[in-house]
């Protein structure tokens, strides 16, 4: 089910009315949000609600044998059956087709004619974030760093949650699992906020990203020719806001419907296009996925208490892996080896080459880094390598005579919604919105929630997709 | 923070500005109109998997989604056809689908619109992907989805500013076809063509011509406008006659072979579009030589007196009055013909 959608209207309104009844006690509200993310999940797929059930038995029980065993050899065993199982799932689900293909190509190029017919698995949605965040129990618990969950009905809450299900923020249990133990509540303040966060999400999601800038990003990716350097520049950022917009906003509305159900889920996203640098670009974007690869695989592979040089294979190997945990491509592990590499630079520039950060210079590294950011984008968009290189060679006018593919509104509406898009994270990058708003008059913040609801109603939407679905 | 007095601010600015905004369309002459859009294809499609020997298909182009009437089709034989012709699209894709993924043997009626069904059965081309759009979406959605479309409908039949249209309509009124209408300059140097709607459509996918393009005929010339463009416009590729055929026959043979009951029609067409469709796909060449090497019952408006007349005000499909004309005495000369039975219960 999309949040963008009339039936998840519908489904949050049956939700809230039974939340806020009196029908039923702290336990029988959290059955009701059990089975109603479990309904949430299967409207899409219902057979694959079957993996959740997987996934959440085993590590429930991973988990309790973990709080109770103290066998070193035995303990290790239960956290590598979790391990099994979510990255089991992960490589035959996500990974299946791409494992294949590459046997294929290592088969055939040491002469062995080896042809395989596609799988054709179909990719349950969400798999990658809920997967990681059971994962982060098990681990979590196998390093005796949390309690176990208290009842099996609070654990599969915590890994099926419909809110932040499919697409996060992946939340770790110490600070989700611990919020089902007491009935919550939002208070009338949490409830309208978390209304008025829903609407910024679906505004981001349904204005910003599908009506005015998908379309240009799909059409030049979408493109099979060799396009003219503004062409690809804009393409390019259209496709940097769109997804950013995209899952900004899935994120928003996730925090959004958990706060009217009085729970608090933790930031997403904090203004990342105003980065001043990769590392502080990976504190604001997807921030629960950075610190979960920073926690569960940065810090085991040695993290910096190993020298520099053993630092940079971690930082290098977390990325790679980082861009294949989004898609099972080649050209999602350039994105993250391009990531890595920017992250490996600024450190030698902050060894070799340090300067302060002024209010001066502080845009333009701002600026510096966004475009940075953009290149990494055309790899994480382009289905192959092919259109990637083209565009590539586009957007640094290495052949001079592409094609025009866009008009001159396109350009002139991509370019004016980037660049509102900078400025905003850029004012915003030290503040955050509950801030701004406790300074703003009533009358204005209900003229702004107007304008974006009403812009929601008018643009309709087509119920599309978010992107981060697929990951 | 004033957050009730905020809540409250925002609900009257958007419930006043909703009110305007659908009240502006309206007197701009706009009336509720449901989507054309893969949804509402879908739940058409999905009855052909209970349908039985006696239902009637319909697929094919546009011309036959809007003249054959589905209630007057009804009245003359007592079937209501299924109706699952969708506009800009060769039927064969479409056709083969129903002939691989079903046990339909009842009697299927192919619109034949020369320009598309003679076009290609190249995967990517815009006219063979629409199709295969549909039929994806038939066989991958969702029950969300499905509720959503059920959802949306009530929506859609009472406020215009619903009709955001997935054929991107020039009269489209969502956002963004409002910022597509915006245009300085011809940066690419490619022609628009710009396509208007034209057509009221019904939930068990009925098509009828608004009377606005029979009655306003500034807004039929636009239309027409639009057809002379694209027919003139040099893009068009050349059909190919021979692949298309070597598909279709195929299909075709599978089907009637277990049983199903095969027809083909040529729909009216006049003025530039007739002539342009002579000229380059003559009648002889490309509608005879299917007829017979495809030995089916077949029906071309051009043979039957009370056809050869009929005008279409924008010189592609039929007014609603017309149309309605055209579906009872086709049917009656098929019932005639004996390639339809009547089910008529009186």
């Amino acid at each position: 089910m999309l949040f963008n959608s009339l039936s998840f209207v519908l489904f949050l309104v049956i939700v809230l009315a039974l939340y806020y009844s009196k029908i039923f006690n702290w336990t029988g509200k959290k059955r009701m949000l059990l089975l109603s993310s479990y309904v949430f999940y299967g409207m899409w797929n219902p057979p694959l609600v079957i993996l959740l059930w997987i996934s959440t038995i085993v590590d429930w029980t991973a988990g309790k044998r973990l709080a109770v065993e103290d066998n070193q050899k035995k303990r290790k065993i239960w956290l590598l059956l979790s391990m099994f199982v979510n990255l089991g799932f992960l490589a035959f689900f996500k990974y299946g087709d791409f494992l294949l293909e590459n046997f294929v190509v290592v088969m055939n190029s040491i002469g062995i004619d080896f042809k395989a017919r596609p799988m054709d698995i179909i990719l349950p949605m969400g798999i990658s974030f809920y997967t990681f965040q059971t994962m982060s129990y098990t681990i979590d618990m196998y390093k005796r760093k949390i309690e176990p969950a208290r009842t099996f009905l609070d654990f599969a809450l915590y890994v099926t949650f419909f809110p932040q299900l499919v697409a996060g923020p992946i939340v770790r249990a110490k600070d989700l699992i611990t919020q089902f133990y007491e009935e919550k509540k939002a208070t009338t303040n949490q409830f309208i906020w978390g209304l008025f966060l829903l609407t910024i999400g679906l505004f981001q999601k349904v204005v910003m990203a599908d009506t005015l800038l998908a379309d240009t990003s799909d059409a030049v990716f979408g493109s099979s020719k060799l396009l003219h350097g503004i062409d690809a520049w804009i393409g390019t950022i259209a496709f940097s806001g769109q997804i950013f917009f995209d899952f900004a906003g899935y994120s928003t509305c996730a925090i959004g419907i958990a706060l009217i159900l009085g729970i608090i889920l933790p930031d997403n996203f904090r203004y990342p296009y105003a980065s001043l640098g990769f590392s502080d670009l990976w504190k604001r974007w997807h921030i629960s996925l950075s610190s979960w690869l920073k926690d569960y695989l940065y810090i085991p592979l040695g993290g910096n208490r190993h020298g520099i040089t053993r630092m940079y294979v971690a930082l290098m190997l977390t990325m790679l892996l980082g861009g294949l945990w989004h898609g099972a491509a080649w050209t999602f592990m350039v994105w993250g080896g391009l990531h890595g590499t920017y992250l490996i630079l600024e450190r030698l520039q902050r060894r070799y080459l340090p300067f302060k950060i002024t209010k001066w210079n502080g845009i333009f590294l701002a600026f510096i880094t966004f475009s940075c950011v953009n290149i990494t984008w055309v790899f994480f968009r382009a289905r192959e390598f092919k259109t990637a290189w083209n565009m590539i060679k586009s957007m640094f006018y290495m052949q001079t005579d592409g094609e025009k593919i866009l008009s001159s509104f396109d350009i002139l509406k991509v370019s004016v919604v980037i660049a509102i898009l900078f400025l905003c994270h850029w004012v915003m990058r030290n503040t955050s919105m509950k801030e701004v708003s406790l300074k703003t008059s009533p009358y204005v913040l209900g003229l702004v929630w107007a304008i974006m609801t009403f812009l929601i109603i008018i643009a309709q939407g087509s119920g599309e997709q978010f992107i981060y679905f697929q990951f | 923070m004033k957050l009730k007095l905020t809540l409250i601010v925002a609900l009257t600015i958007t419930a006043i500005t909703t009110i305007s905004w659908e009240s502006y369309w309206r007197s701009q002459g706009y009336e509720p109109n449901l989507n054309d859009n893969k949804e509402i294809w879908a739940t058409q499609r999905a009855r052909v998997d209970k349908a039985t020997t006696d239902d009637i298909l319909t697929i094919g182009s546009s011309r036959i989604y809007f003249d054959i009437q589905l209630d007057e089709w009804q009245r003359t034989t007592g079937v209501k056809p299924i109706q699952l012709a969708s506009q800009g699209t060769t039927p064969l894709p479409i056709f083969r689908d129903i002939v691989e993924n079903t046990n339909f043997s009842g009697t299927i009626i192919v619109g034949v619109t020369p320009g598309l069904f003679f076009s290609t059965t190249y995967p990517e081309a815009f006219i063979w992907k629409r199709g295969i759009v549909k039929n994806n979406y038939f066989h991958k959605r969702t029950y969300a989805q499905k509720l959503n479309f059920y959802l949306g409908l009530p929506l859609e039949e009472n406020l215009v500013f619903m009709s955001g249209d997935e054929e991107k309509l020039e009269d489209d009124v969502d956002l963004k076809s409002i910022l597509r209408r915006c245009r300085f300059g011809n940066r690419t140097g490619k022609k628009d063509f710009l396509y208007y709607n034209f057509g009221d459509l019904s939930r068990d996918r009925n098509m009828k011509m608004t009377k606005r393009t029979t009655s306003d005929t500034s807004f039929a010339n636009k239309i027409k406008a639009n057809w002379k463009a694209i027919l003139t416009s040099g893009d068009i590729p050349p059909p190919d006659k021979k692949s298309t055929m070597e598909y279709f026959l195929k299909d075709a043979k599978v089907f009637t072979e277990r049983g199903g009951n095969l027809i083909l029609l040529r729909c009216p067409s006049s003025g530039f579009m007739r002539g342009g469709e002579a000229k380059f796909l003559p009648r002889q060449d490309f509608w005879e030589d299917l007829v017979q090497q495809s030995n089916l019952p077949a029906y071309h408006f051009e043979d039957y007196e009370q056809f050869k007349n009929l005008n279409c005000p924008e010189w592609s499909h039929l007014s609603a009055e017309d149309a309605t004309f055209f579906t009872a005495e086709l049917a009656k000369i098929m019932l005639k013909d004996g390639v339809i039975t009547n089910h008529k219960t009186n």
